[in-house]
């Protein structure tokens, strides 16, 4: 069964399980989203450091910081979008590294112009991308073993292109997007991002495809059954994500200037988009959450782990303080957690929610 | 194989199912030798290629990811995945050198790094069990902090230079002209095949990943073996991880987390059905064949890493675009319904919600 109000309210709606759901005052919904725990979380965060160290808090470090995040939010974006279908795309890093280190050397090597390299990186994301989708969905290999085995392609095609060659110097007219500022304060490069967030929201809250992949993701026989092309929406699923990762490769390039033969996967971004997912509130079984979480998410991270290198903290220890982060987000949410949430077990106002008959708890 | 014979067409299923896994089993023979032959007739010396003195048993250098994949495939038969188990045998080695730095015998500091690792695997199974929550994402972050906890305590210089007797016992010594690494593997994988196949505890671990409600309406304590399995995978990850440490008399948190995807890789490959309760040990142990040797071949054939990278993505993915066809010609639900059933919160008319 589709939950007709989960798809017509709008993207996060708090999915209180069916019969247990009341609705609350319109400013109280807004407190208990996701998405506003985060930003408040990135202030808080912000200006605790700012109070403690004084240097952190001026306009051009809000700037820096901001944009800082943007290679893994845009990311962020793209891995949302198949964990909307119940999917999961290990290969997003493999795809940017391509899309990166393609495009870098062509606009190092030949000052290609920009009106080339988007379409290029975006062909290559998508191109990348359906590969992963008309596995899962034809040939009927999980999404994890797919992409882990497409990993493994991308990743060989990576190093071919770059061969013993790195993009070290790409031209200044490229990297001065990644730089400049459009007004004072306002990177360029954030504005990007921002852009990107911006159409991906709309697309999955205003267009007929988007509010088919929360079908398909929620429940791919109701869909299918109520006309929905489930195996279209599928690998258009798994092309978008390659679409958006191909995007993000060349906002990595843009703001590194910089990009090697293991470019993607050695900074982790497979598993840091999916932690930025579920950070964000999106769920991996399908048909809940959106875009703008997991956005917020990554800006969260990013800033996080910045605030623990002012405070002193030996960044080795930044993977961990994800995986905490990870854990606590996913151990709190009654949407992730099957049988109860860390929030019911220390606030224990529903201390024991009955168990479901057996054919719910299957996992 | 575990036979839940609810009705005559399931059982009958079941044995077809059965002749698919042995057809599986005789096709990876084939592949392997097929590959063992390709590499006979490209390279000259494969048969002592990086050996030396022990022959070409000594080229077997993938023996440590054969260990990690072992270990995997326990938490794999039951249905959950385990993620942390690269990031797991780098940390086992490094706790290992680290006690050893601290003044303390090798030998105590292994047996006490692998009581740490199970550990681990105890407190992500009672983790995943208890909130019911997803295993990929628990061992996703534990993955995160095992790495991080690695590269803070490695600190700047990575421990080296560990006493002669453990370098020689572990890493690169031989019996009777055999590595010492290929004989732990040998062990850990027949204690693998006698562990899933002939104890109490294996068909449990299978019939939990078979059909986990059945498991547990049969008597089955489905989150101990579940939790059991994890620990199993941490115990062989951290074996693995001492391997590696004594294999380069050194260790570094980057030496086990790239081990990961080619242990998965091998468990899927060796025919273990990625949502569990399906496969054979023999399986994983000749899948872990095909692809270390692979590896090794393609580099000696003066192939590139790339293209060796490539070279397993593209197996993986032909075996089980073919497999996935074997198993649909005899009427098994195919993965996609599967995978619904597996995440369906309701029953759908139709689609069977356990496979």
């Amino acid at each position: 069964m589709i939950r007709v109000g989960s798809l017509v309210e709008g993207e996060a709606t708090p999915a209180a399980p069916a019969g247990r759901r009341h609705r609350r005052a319109a400013p109280l919904r807004l407190v208990r989203r996701r998405e506003t725990l985060l930003v408040a979380l990135t202030l808080a965060v912000f200006f605790i450091t700012t109070a403690l160290q004084s240097s952190f808090g001026s306009t051009g470090d809000i700037a820096y910081l901001l944009e800082s995040a943007m290679p893994l939010a845009v990311l962020a974006v793209g891995q949302t979008m198949v964990c909307l279908v119940r999917g999961i795309d290990v290969s997003v890093a493999g795809i940017l590294g391509v899309a990166a280190i393609s495009t870098g050397f062509l606009a190092q090597d030949h000052g290609t112009s920009y009106v080339v390299l988007l379409p290029m990186a975006l062909a290559i994301g998508a191109g990348l991308g359906t590969v992963n989708g008309l596995f899962v969905t034809f040939a009927r290999i999980p999404p994890i073993v797919t992409t882990l085995g497409t990993l493994a392609i991308y990743d060989g095609i990576e190093l071919s292109v770059a061969g013993s060659r790195t993009v070290v110097s790409v031209p200044h007219s490229y990297t001065v997007l990644g730089l400049g500022t459009l007004v004072t304060g306002v990177p360029y490069l954030l504005i990007v991002g921002v852009v990107i967030l911006i159409v991906a929201a709309l697309f999955l809250w205003r267009t007929k495809l988007g509010r088919a992949l929360y079908a398909v993701g929620n429940n791919s026989e109701a869909a299918f059954r109520a006309g929905i092309r489930v195996n279209a929406v599928l690998v258009t699923a798994y092309a978008l994500t390659g679409l958006i990762s191909g995007l993000a490769g060349l906002v990595y390039l843009v703001y590194f200037g910089s990009v090697d033969q293991t470019t993607g996967v050695e900074q982790s971004y497979n598993l840091l988009s999916i932690a930025c997912v579920l950070i964000g509130g999106t769920t991996l079984t399908g048909g809940k959450g959106g875009v703008v979480g997991p956005f917020l998410a990554a800006i969260f991270i990013t800033v996080a782990s910045e605030a623990v290198l002012v405070a002193g903290v030996n960044p080795d220890w930044q993977p961990a303080g994800v995986g905490v982060l990870l854990l606590l987000a996913i151990m709190f949410d009654r949407r992730q957690s099957g049988r109860y949430s860390l929030r019911e077990l220390l606030l224990a106002r529903h201390p024991r929610v009955p168990l479901s008959p057996p054919s719910e708890v299957t996992q | 194989m575990s036979a839940v014979h609810v009705t005559r067409s399931q059982g009958r299923r079941d044995r077809r199912r059965g002749d698919i896994d042995r057809r599986w089993l005789i096709s990876l023979v084939v592949i392997l030798v097929a590959e063992l032959a390709f590499f006979n007739a490209s390279i000259s010396d494969f048969w002592s290629a990086g050996g030396g003195a022990s022959g070409w048993l000594g080229s077997l250098t993938f023996t440590y990811t054969s260990i990690i994949a072992l270990g995997v495939m326990f938490v794999i038969f039951t249905g959950d995945i385990d993620l942390s188990v690269g990031a797991m045998a780098s940390f086992s080695g490094i706790v290992m050198a680290e006690f050893h730095l601290a003044g303390m015998n090798i030998w105590l500091a292994v047996v006490l790094a692998l009581l740490i690792c199970v550990a681990i695997g105890l407190l992500q199974g009672l983790i995943i069990t208890f909130f019911k929550l997803e295993s990929l994402l628990v061992t996703l972050a534990g993955q995160f902090i095992l790495g991080a906890s690695s590269v803070a305590y490695e600190g700047a210089t990575p421990p080296y230079g560990f006493p002669h007797g453990f370098v020689t016992t572990l890493g690169t010594g031989t019996v009777v002209g055999i590595p010492n690494q290929v004989v732990i593997f040998a062990v850990l994988a027949i204690a693998s095949v006698l562990i899933v196949h002939r104890t109490r505890f294996g068909r449990q671990l299978v019939l939990v990943g078979h059909n986990r409600d059945a498991a547990g309406y049969a008597g089955v304590r489905v989150s101990l073996t579940r939790v059991r399995a994890f620990m199993l995978s941490a115990l062989f990850a951290g074996i693995a991880g001492i391997i590696i440490g004594a294999t380069y008399n050194a260790v570094r948190d980057d030496l086990g987390t790239p081990l990961l995807l080619p242990a998965i890789t091998a468990v899927v490959l060796g025919g273990v059905d990625i949502f569990g309760g399906r496969g054979r040990v023999l399986g994983v142990i000749i899948a872990t064949f095909i692809l270390g040797l692979l590896t090794i071949g393609l580099l000696d054939d003066g192939v590139g890493d790339n293209a060796t990278s490539m070279a397993t993505g593209v197996l993986l993915l032909g075996a089980l675009t073919v497999k996935g066809a074997m198993d649909r010609r005899v009427g098994l639900p195919p993965f996609a319904d599967r995978l619904r059933g597996r995440f369906a919160s309701t029953t759908t008319p139709g689609v069977p919600n356990t496979p």
